[in-house]
């Protein structure tokens, strides 16, 4: 199988990124930063190849698809995504440009870029990393959680019409990761050990995709928040700003 | 805005030029209010084309979203508002086909205008909403649940919405924030889009009627509301309602 990961240098991505080579595939690993993953690709005798790209640049994603014209993929997680945390209408205007090419027109131009210039295996399967955020709210992060909805509602969309060309499509809503770029964006006080595993979230999204899923809540705590968000769904904005927003020390971005 | 009780109030309406923005503008300069229009179009008259002297038109194109807010707040300035009591954020680009043909720049520019406008100009005239306990309305689409051929103006709305919901939270007691989603209206943005109708226009929901709902929702500050297109059927079938709007 060929697999192609967008932030594959940190946190989930990596994760992603050693679960599918230890499986014995081969992956396109692209990021920003990639002297990391050059090691890796050296490592890994030919299974791994590194593709830098800058996906708030689509000059440079653009870029990134010419390179893949001889590849035939199996499997695509559009996972490289940013936050923005604090009070909305401190953040300068330039992170949440940054913010929302990263997390919103990147995959969306890699999705319609794969699919349309028929880079993709039929049967292939792409997938997208929403986040709990959708059905719960995220007040501290709006715009973040706005990219967030955008991506889980083209997923939605392009789900029939990707149909034709025999691609699938799997979104991921995934709730507090154990990642160092998740710690930077958490509230005061947030318990580490009740964030998920980027291992086991790896793992999990690697099965979904695997039996073709629409959709995944990882974890029984993200199914929990799904059906508070489903019925009560100003209640649990309410609740994630008490927990997130009115706790937030400063702004990062 | 509580009601309109006769106080001349500073109102911004964006994508101004024409369809829901034209009429929601000179709606509520004809009450009287001060109304800052903005548009992607250079006007060359803007008191002619309106037809009322207290519009303001300024120049705003959405495709570079940072400037378009620099643009607003500028003008703000210059006209001396020291509050806003309401904020129409309507401007919207489409883009309908088959999302696997969606070319980049399409992608791209629905995005800049649709959605990261939005929250530039939101950031921006925040102390203004805040100096008055304003509203923010969004303008969001019924399309917002996912629609396979309009596939990113989807997604766009549906972050706008998700923007409302996390942002109406923040800023609570200090100003209001409402999303409401229009269904298909007989404006000019379908053809623009790319899509000919023909027939499936009568069904539509006209801009007038939207503006209408926009106004009423706007008076009653709900939180969201959706304008079906039946919206338009009902009021077509008791005009009793007519008097109210």
């Amino acid at each position: 199988m060929k697999a192609l990961i967008t932030g594959a240098a940190n946190g989930l991505g990596r994760a992603l990124l050693e679960q599918l080579l230890d499986d014995g595939h081969e992956v396109i690993a692209v990021d920003i930063m990639t002297e990391d993953l050059d090691r890796l690709a050296v490592q890994s005798r030919g299974a791994c190849r590194v593709v830098m790209a800058d996906m708030a640049n689509v000059t440079s994603i653009e870029r990134c698809l010419r390179s893949l014209r001889e590849d035939k993929l199996d499997l695509v997680i559009l996972n490289a995504g940013i936050s923005a945390t604090g009070k909305f209408e401190e953040i300068p205007l330039g992170a949440y440009e940054r913010l929302i090419h990263i997390n919103l027109t990147a995959p969306l131009t890699m999705a319609a870029g794969l699919v349309g210039q028929g880079l993709m295996q039929r049967k292939g399967r792409i997938v997208f990393v929403s986040s709990l955020s959708h059905v719960v709210g995220y007040p501290g992060a709006s715009v973040y959680a706005a990219t967030k909805d955008a991506i889980a509602i083209y997923a939605r969309s392009i789900a029939k019409p990707f149909r034709k060309s025999g691609v699938g499509v799997t979104t991921v809503f995934p709730g507090p990761i154990r990642t160092e770029h998740a710690q930077r964006h958490a509230p005061k006080g947030a318990k580490e050990n009740k964030r998920m595993e980027p291992k086991e979230l790896a793992r999990m999204i690697l099965k979904a995709a695997k039996r073709g899923k629409k959709e995944l809540y990882p974890g029984s705590a993200a199914g929990m928040a799904r059906l508070a968000g489903y019925l009560f769904p100003n209640f649990m904005t309410r609740m994630m700003r008490r927990i997130i927003f009115d706790k937030l020390d400063g702004n990062t971005y | 805005m509580a009601q309109d009780t006769g106080k001349a109030r500073n109102i911004l309406v964006t994508g101004a030029t024409d369809g829901i923005g034209f009429l929601l503008a000179k709606s509520y300069a004809s009450r009287g209010h001060r109304v800052l229009a903005t548009g992607r179009q250079t006007l060359s008259d803007d008191a002619a084309y309106f037809g009322l002297p207290n519009i303001t038109y300024v120049t705003a194109d959405q495709a570079f979203p940072a400037q378009a807010a620099h643009a607003v707040d500028a003008a703000m300035e210059r006209l001396g508002f020291e509050g806003l009591d309401l904020a129409i954020l309507n401007a919207g680009v489409g883009w309908t086909g088959d999302p696997a043909a969606e070319p980049a720049e399409q992608i791209a520019t629905q995005i800049d205008v649709n959605l990261s406008a939005p929250v530039m100009i939101s950031a921006t005239i925040a102390p203004l909403l805040f100096a008055r306990q304003g509203q923010l309305v969004l303008i969001g689409s019924t399309a917002a649940k996912g629609q396979a051929r309009f596939a990113t103006y989807a997604a766009t709305k549906a972050g706008l919405a998700g923007f409302a919901r996390s942002l109406r939270e923040e800023w609570q007691g200090r100003a209001h924030v409402q999303i409401i989603h229009p269904g298909p209206t007989r404006t000019a943005m379908h053809t623009k889009a790319g899509l000919n109708l023909g027939l499936a226009r009568m069904m539509f929901m006209s801009p007038k009627r939207a503006s209408k709902a926009i106004q009423k929702s706007v008076r009653n500050h709900e939180r969201q509301r959706k304008l079906s297109w039946f919206y338009g059927l009902r009021a077509l079938f008791s005009r009793a309602g007519e008097g109210r709007l």
